[in-house]
């Protein structure tokens, strides 16, 4: 039964909905029009512009109006906060994007639906960040998965392909299973499924009391169980197998999209659940530390991830020679720098773009770096001269100097040179694990540590790629010409790359970072470090 | 005052601006336009600093400026921040003025070069930094501009990088100096370290404040203090070319003029001087730091200017007499003890010294450079003598120059190095330390007269004499480049030999380009001290508005401090008698030189091979570490490399035993996600 207060919650929800109804209604047209007619522009450019719509409804609401009331943080399913309103206009970039990206690979017959199934991810990944309850999070993680099954099988007729979309299907659905599984012992905990009751009720406790003892082995399944459905998407080890072999079997634009997108929904995701990004309105008591809701071993647990998925990332990309298998381990390497960011988070509580602002910020610049890549692969790749292994792109500085170069600067950014995202990024993340003091800091020295050597494993193959760009000589010289989307799409990702890597970008990207990540409620930062 | 904020930055910028135009146009476009840039560039900062310097002077205080975060990481933000105060308006006038003047002078001297853009973007750069370094408001920032202009004075030293000594005297400059750079970072990293956190980490103020509260409270090591002080002294050290790290100075005399003039005499060099003084907050905390630092500075004093006695070549007397007068500027610095209330007296001493010489020193090495310009790149003063017939107003503003730093009454250098040793003096009143460095000061000041006169003698007076090349350069007009060409054109001469009359014509005056801005200078070499000097608008000024609301309470006590007429009698005297012995010796009676050099070998060789300390440390410190060079190499070479290889193939090695996991079965993975969850939550759980 829903009481008065939810319906009239759930009734003010509808304008801030706006751009989600948007991309849905344009996924409705695009399916039901692609039956009519096919037609490469003409539905890539409809799904352009219901993007660019979206984007522009989001710019208007950037700040919606906040909620009246405590009734209302604890009853609403959605909520649009600061986190929300980044990953909405995350994923809505990220859409636009990748429809220039796959602008002509795609065959014109199956564009129409190829879009749609973009535009319902875009609505779902958007949704996951902006879900308050557990029932409307695992709803928008299905609205991502699902239309992504689809989108993976659309090239039915490519044994490969068949196999890879069958492959992270099964894998897929087992890791909803985990996270549902998850969900439904935080319910069982908390009594509602409200997750800023459930961060009330779990921040309630004092560390160390009798109360929170109680729930101690309940909160811990839920959270390996989250932990592990949600380290699926973002193919954190040892939930990572399924990456290197979809990715190669898929379509270019395919494996692109499932290198950053369900990066995205399921950073959200565990931000959100496991506290470490709080509605305004929570209480939380004194000394608890924001990101150990659920347990005070996630930032063990997360250490361990971290470390484990950035050496295994980077020591199996070390032997790949397919492109696409290398861009998915080094994908496993960089949820791994990412998780590092994360588990310094509880002990940093956004000082010094350590924490959550680091790891939103490498969200971001790893986006801009691994798309950029993918748009390269898809621009240049023809079924008689195709870019499949390190070795294709051969002799690509003379002929696509342009290209090359970009390449060349995207490299740069994931190997971590300065005056790129990718180097600021690391940065962030390591120092902030570095900054981390008192009994852990020991342990946390040693993580950035291992990070500084797995970012130096990781030099050695992206060099890999650079050296052959330019050293080596084509047998035969790759003729593709650059499509104009693949080269907006490729702009886009440039941009950022630098964009966000050099002031005064920086300085506006890690600002936006820390209104996302503010500092808890009424705890400053000198007083949670005095509280260690 | 936001009035000042809003023009502060583009003084380091608009020089900045001016090298990325020249290094982006010049070699294309602008060609034998490239000074245009930078000329613009300095003249409008120049103006803009004249305009922060009367800001400053109607202000009460010190405005800082905050232009936005630089980089945050960890525990420290430091931020482009920049500070407006009597200090920083002094040195941004002199640097931007003399570099002005002497990026003028540039355009006749380094004309038709091949270079010639290059030049201009070096310079202009170099300004960009020299400016940066004294405006910023926080040791990194300082730091960077430091380490900027050591850049361009490498790449200006090695100009003519085809000519092997300037290519090492370029890498011998970058690599001493390096040697004290590498202390002053390590000072700057304990700074950090004591006083690092938090916003607005390492800036000046805040720096200064906390070192003196920690001390009062005893949570701060004095003894750290110490190390902090004698570490940044190491880098100015470096920078300053003083005793034992002053070898770089006279080599780097390998580049053009206009760059001795400007970077190793008037600018660069005294950026140490500029660091101590900055920096005297925590230095008058340190007794033994203000000790070493009067030390190396009156020993650098003394051995340089006994060098200089016997150097014949003109800009290496130069030179030398520049590291004599930072001997004299540190030693001014070293004189500021608390307990007898010299801090700001021997403070502004050195300041004034360091402003005034910047004047007469840069005026001395244009006109040598106006002499080499005429003589065809000779620079040797036993090849030419008697020049005043051929270039009257290179040899009157040399006089100027030479009248200045010999401190004889009235010019500039009389009033500043008088303050010096009148700080000396005071010191010694309280302590024999300080008594015998004072004795040295004035023995120097003597020393000082005779060789600077030595060399105007023995350039300007006697028979005219011009060496061969200079008609070569009269007939070929090659600029200032050492061609060889220029060689080769005065061998085809049938004879050319000196006493020819007619060739005297062909040796010319510099064009007036060069001319004015010796002029200039002269004027300045001239008057600047008997306007500031005697009236202490120079003193009162630094008072103000840099010592009053920068220095704590206790440094500021003034002293009693008189100089008698004795000190006067003393100073003046002992220049005077210099100035003389040089006019018997090689006016008069030019064989007494010779005869003494003849008397006293052991002396005289001494003095010219220069101690012989750059073949001490050729000895102790180059022989033994390109050995050790050589055994690395070896090393390097079986067993780095093989550990190198062996690391680089271990990822991989370690890759293939994880490979057979990726068997692309489903099942197999979902197990291995299964088994992997399982594991995890029973290490949870357990623990």
């Amino acid at each position: 039964m829903m009481s008065e207060a939810q319906i009239s919650a759930l009734t003010g929800l509808y304008p801030l909905l706006i751009p989600e109804m948007l991309l849905v209604i344009g996924a409705c047209v695009l399916f039901l029009g692609g039956t009519y007619r096919a037609g490469r522009n003409r539905w890539s450019g409809f799904a352009l512009a219901t993007l660019i719509v979206c984007a522009l409804v989001l710019l208007v609401q950037i700040q919606p109006p906040r909620l009246t009331g405590l009734t209302g943080l604890f009853t609403t399913p959605l909520l649009f906060d600061p986190l929300a309103q980044l990953t909405r206009m995350l994923a809505v970039v990220s859409g636009i994007v990748f429809v220039l990206l796959s602008w002509h690979e795609l065959p014109p017959r199956q564009t129409a639906d190829h879009h749609a199934c973009l535009l319902l991810i875009v609505a779902g990944t958007g949704l996951v960040g902006a879900a308050n309850d557990l029932v409307s999070m695992f709803v928008a993680l299905e609205l991502v998965s699902i239309p992504t099954y689809i989108l993976l099988y659309l090239p039915r007729h490519d044994e490969a392909a068949q196999e890879a979309a069958l492959k992270y299907f099964m894998l897929s659905i087992l890791s909803s299973a985990l996270t549902l599984f998850g969900f439904s012992y935080l319910f069982g905990l908390a009594g509602t499924t409200n997750i800023a009751g459930i961060l009330q009720v779990l921040y309630r406790h004092h560390a160390g009391s009798a109360e929170l003892a109680t729930t101690a082995a309940m909160a811990q399944i839920a959270l390996v169980m989250i932990v592990s459905g949600l380290g699926f998407r973002i193919t954190a080890v040892p939930f990572h197998f399924y990456a290197p072999d979809v990715y190669q079997g898929t379509s270019t634009s395919g494996a692109a999209l499932l290198a950053y997108i369900p990066k995205i929904a399921g950073f959200a995701a565990l931000l959100r659940v496991l506290g470490f990004v709080i509605p305004d309105g929570v209480v939380v008591v004194r000394g608890r530390l924001l990101g150990m809701a659920l347990s005070d071993q996630v930032p063990i647990l997360l250490w361990f991830l971290a470390v484990v998925s950035m050496s295994l990332g980077n020591l199996l990309a070390l032997l790949q020679d397919n492109l696409k298998r290398l861009l998915a381990y080094s994908s496993v390497a960089h949820a791994g720098y990412m998780l590092v960011a994360l588990a310094s988070a509880p002990y940093l509580a956004g000082q010094n773009n350590g924490g959550v602002i680091a790891l939103l910020y490498y969200l971001i610049a790893y986006g801009a770096m691994t798309v950029g890549l993918f748009a390269v692969i898809v621009m240049l790749h023809t079924p008689e001269r195709p870019i499949e292994t390190v070795d294709d792109l051969a002799g690509l500085s003379r002929s696509h100097p342009g290209v090359a170069l970009a390449v060349a600067i995207l490299c740069f950014s994931l190997i971590g040179i300065p005056l790129t995202a990718g180097f600021t990024g690391k940065l962030f993340v390591f120092f902030g694990a570095m900054s981390v003091s008192g009994s852990l800091g020991t342990l946390y020295t040693v993580l950035a540590l291992i990070g500084f050597l797995n970012a130096g494993i990781g030099g050695w193959y992206y060099l890999r790629i650079v050296a052959v760009m330019y050293l080596r000589t084509a047998v035969k010289p790759v003729e593709a010409q650059p499509t104009r989307p693949g080269l907006a799409a490729l702009a886009v990702c440039l941009v950022v790359t630098i964009g966000a890597g050099v002031p005064p970008g920086l300085n506006y990207v890690v600002d936006s970072m820390r209104r996302t990540a503010p500092a808890p409620l009424g705890l400053s930062i000198e007083r949670l470090q005095a509280q260690r | 005052m936001s009035d000042v904020a809003s023009y502060l930055w583009l003084i380091p910028t608009l020089p900045l601006l001016g090298a990325a135009v020249i290094a982006a146009l010049g070699p294309t476009m602008l060609r034998e336009r490239s000074h245009l840039p930078c000329i613009g560039a300095a003249a409008a900062s120049c103006l803009l600093s004249l305009l922060a310097l009367l800001a400053v002077r109607a202000s009460d205080g010190v405005t800082t400026v905050i232009y936005g975060p630089w980089f945050e990481a960890g525990n420290v933000a430091v931020y482009y921040s920049m500070r407006a105060d009597g200090l920083t308006a002094i040195m941004l006038v002199m640097i931007t003025f003399i570099g002005a003047l002497i990026a003028t002078y540039s355009i006749g001297y380094m004309h038709r070069d091949p270079g010639y853009p290059r030049f201009f973007a070096s310079f202009s750069l170099f300004l960009a930094f020299m400016t940066g370094l004294v405006l910023a408001n926080n040791f990194i920032l300082l730091y960077a501009c430091w380490e900027g202009v050591g850049l361009c004075s490498y790449l200006l030293i090695g100009f003519w990088f085809a000519k092997p000594a300037a290519a090492a005297a370029a890498r011998k400059a970058f690599l001493v100096t390096r040697i004290g750079d590498v202390g002053m970072f390590i000072g700057i990293l304990l700074l950090w370290y004591y006083f690092g956190h938090g916003t607005r980490s390492l800036e000046y103020d805040r720096v200064f404040d906390l070192a003196r509260e920690g001390l009062a409270r005893g949570s701060f090591d004095p003894y750290v203090l110490l190390m902090i002080c004698l570490l940044l002294l190491a880098g100015a050290v470096g920078k300053s070319a003083q005793f034992p790290l002053h070898v770089w100075l006279p080599d780097a005399m390998e580049g053009p003029s206009p760059v001795s003039a400007l970077i190793h005499a008037a600018t660069m060099v005294t950026a140490g001087v500029y660091l101590v003084a900055r920096c005297t907050p925590l230095f008058a905390l340190a007794p033994l730091a203000q000790e070493t630092v009067a030390v190396l500075g009156a020993s650098t004093m003394l051995l340089a200017a006994l060098i200089a006695l016997t150097q014949t070549d003109l800009k290496r007397v130069l030179a030398y007499s520049t590291l004599s007068q930072l001997g004299y500027m540190f030693l001014g610095l070293g004189c500021g003890l608390r307990e007898q209330n010299l801090v700001t007296f021997a403070v502004f001493a050195a300041i004034f010294h360091l402003f005034t010489h910047a004047f007469f020193k840069a005026l001395l090495f244009l006109s040598a450079g106006s002499v080499m310009h005429a003589m065809g790149n000779v620079i040797d003063m036993r090849r030419f003598s008697g020049l005043r017939q051929v270039l009257p107003t290179t040899h009157w503003t040399f006089f100027c120059g030479a009248f200045a730093l010999a401190g004889l009454p009235p010019m500039s250098g009389f009033w500043s190095k008088d303050e010096i040793i009148a700080a000396a003096y005071f010191a010694g009143q309280h302590s024999s330390l300080y008594q015998i460095l004072f004795a040295m000061a004035v023995l120097t000041a003597g020393l000082t007269s005779f060789y600077t006169f030595r060399a105007y003698f023995m350039t300007f007076w006697g028979e005219l004499k011009v060496p061969p090349e200079a008609y070569a350069h009269a007939h070929g007009g090659r600029g200032a480049e050492p061609a060889p060409a220029a060689h080769a054109h005065a061998a085809e001469q049938p004879t050319p030999h000196q006493a020819e009359p007619h060739s005297h014509d062909q040796v010319h005056e510099s064009p007036p380009v060069m001319t004015v801005p010796l002029m200039v200078l002269a004027i300045g070499a001239v008057f600047v001290g008997l306007v500031l000097g005697p009236t202490h608008l120079f003193q009162h000024f630094l008072d103000d508005h840099w010592m009053k609301p920068v220095f704590a309470e206790q440094l500021l006590r003034p002293g009693e401090h008189h100089a008698g007429f004795f000190l006067l009698a003393l100073t003046i005297g002992v220049a005077v008698g210099g100035t003389l012995l040089a006019y018997w010796m090689y006016v008069l009676k030019p064989a007494v030189a010779a005869e003494l050099a003849r008397r006293a070998p052991a002396v005289y060789e001494l003095s010219r091979n220069r101690f012989y300390i750059d073949e001490l440390y050729d000895f102790f410190v180059i022989k033994p570490l390109t050995a050790l060079a050589h055994l690395l190499r070896v090393l390097d070479f079986y067993l780095v490399d093989g550990l190198v290889n062996l690391a680089g193939n271990l990822p991989g090695f370690l890759g293939t035993f994880l490979r057979p996991v990726q068997n692309g079965l489903v099942q197999f993975y979902a197990l291995l996600m299964i088994l992997g969850m399982t594991g995890i939550m029973v290490a949870v759980l357990l623990r």
